[in-house]
């Protein structure tokens, strides 16, 4: 009885990361599409949050899976197949912030989406039922993206991970090879500096 | 004031960036636009240094031990250092009592503008027994030079 309730939860859950991860390799490839799904929204807001560009973020999110699926066969498990690809997505975007950087000096705001967001971003009812509401959400998110990437690349990525994504500090501090002590000193840093930047938003 | 509301308040605003997404149908098609990426990708060649670069900046990712990596650099920086600061003139040595020996015998004159030595060859003895002025290479023990003879029983 006990191996039938067993077998109900599996099928409840699906398979574990890890157990798509050995199908995967094994060769079974609808797998990876599986795991592509469950991580492709956390990924590309990730990606998002760090470049403040679509285009860009929809580039690397396809390097960033292809490079984990070469990559598989390789992959011993000695962290978690999240831990493991939400570091290559974070390197990956890093060399990429990087080019970028040597590319054009100092970053343009021309280079974020035109009014902070792509025009799909925002739900529907709040663009078509509010449109004073929407504009000021929009001037918010420009200042908002304005501050991110006045953030060091370490400091952005905390901010990221713990403010947008709701990680935990100790799973933050496995991503970037870090202490959880140091996760929690970036953070402090950054909040310190976004309050700073937003200040007038904040006492509205 | 409280830092920590303060903080608060700043988190409340941070969290309107989750709205930043592309929407359901850019999920949806992804996998598919993805695979479509994955047969592109197949058709174009890396270049032969980009393993090079990944086994260097994501050694885990290609499956090479950090600690490894580590390592390896760290024998070629020193291999590297050793290579540039090498002893200009390894050949000669200066000896305890005052001498100075070159890889061929013991300087007994040196003329410092044509950089010309006047070696003197040193007598060794050779396993066989007997005397000989054979040019062998130096090894200093501190108390001279003596020649490196694989043969000689020290």
């Amino acid at each position: 009885m006990s191996v039938d309730s067993t077998k109900e939860i599996d099928l409840e859950n699906g398979p574990t990361d890890e157990e798509l991860v050995a199908e995967t390799v094994k060769g079974n490839l609808a797998s990876y599409d599986e795991l592509i799904r469950r991580f492709q929204s956390r990924l590309y807001g990730v990606i998002y949050h760090l470049t403040s560009n679509h285009e860009d973020t929809n580039d690397m999110l396809m390097e960033v899976f292809d490079k984990a699926y070469r990559s598989l066969p390789t992959f011993r498990g000695q962290s978690s197949f999240y831990t493991w690809i939400y570091r290559i997505a974070i390197n990956r975007t890093f060399n990429f912030l990087e080019k970028r950087k040597r590319r054009q000096g100092a970053m343009s705001l021309n280079e974020i989406d035109e009014d902070g967001l792509p025009k799909y971003d925002m739900p529907d009812p709040i663009q078509r039922n509010n449109p004073s509401k929407s504009s000021m959400l929009n001037e918010l998110q420009n200042k908002l993206n304005e501050s991110m990437l006045g953030l060091s690349k370490e400091h952005r990525t905390v901010v990221t991970l713990y403010d947008i994504q709701g990680l935990a500090h100790a799973e933050i501090g496995k991503i970037m090879g870090t202490t959880e002590g140091t996760v929690r000193s970036r953070l402090h840093y950054a909040h310190k500096q976004l309050q700073k930047s937003l200040g007038i938003y904040l006492r509205r | 004031m409280n830092q920590k509301e303060d903080f608060s308040e700043l988190q409340k605003l941070l969290q309107l960036k989750r709205l930043e997404t592309p929407g359901e149908a850019y999920f949806e098609k992804f996998v598919d636009a993805f695979h479509q990426y994955q047969r592109q990708e197949i058709l174009r060649e890396e270049p032969w240094y980009s393993r090079v670069v990944e086994v260097l900046f994501e050694p885990w990712v290609a499956g090479v031990p950090r600690l490894a990596t580590v390592a390896g650099s760290v024998a070629c920086l020193i291999a590297g250092v050793a290579f540039f600061l090498g002893p200009v003139a390894p050949g000669i040595t200066p000896l305890a009592d005052g001498k100075v020996a070159h890889a061929k015998g013991i300087i007994v004159a040196a003329n410092l503008e044509d950089d010309s030595l006047q070696i003197q060859p040193e007598l060794i003895e050779t396993a066989a027994g007997g005397e000989g002025t054979q040019l062998r290479p130096l090894y200093v023990n501190g108390h001279g030079a003596v020649a490196y003879d694989s043969r000689l029983a020290f």
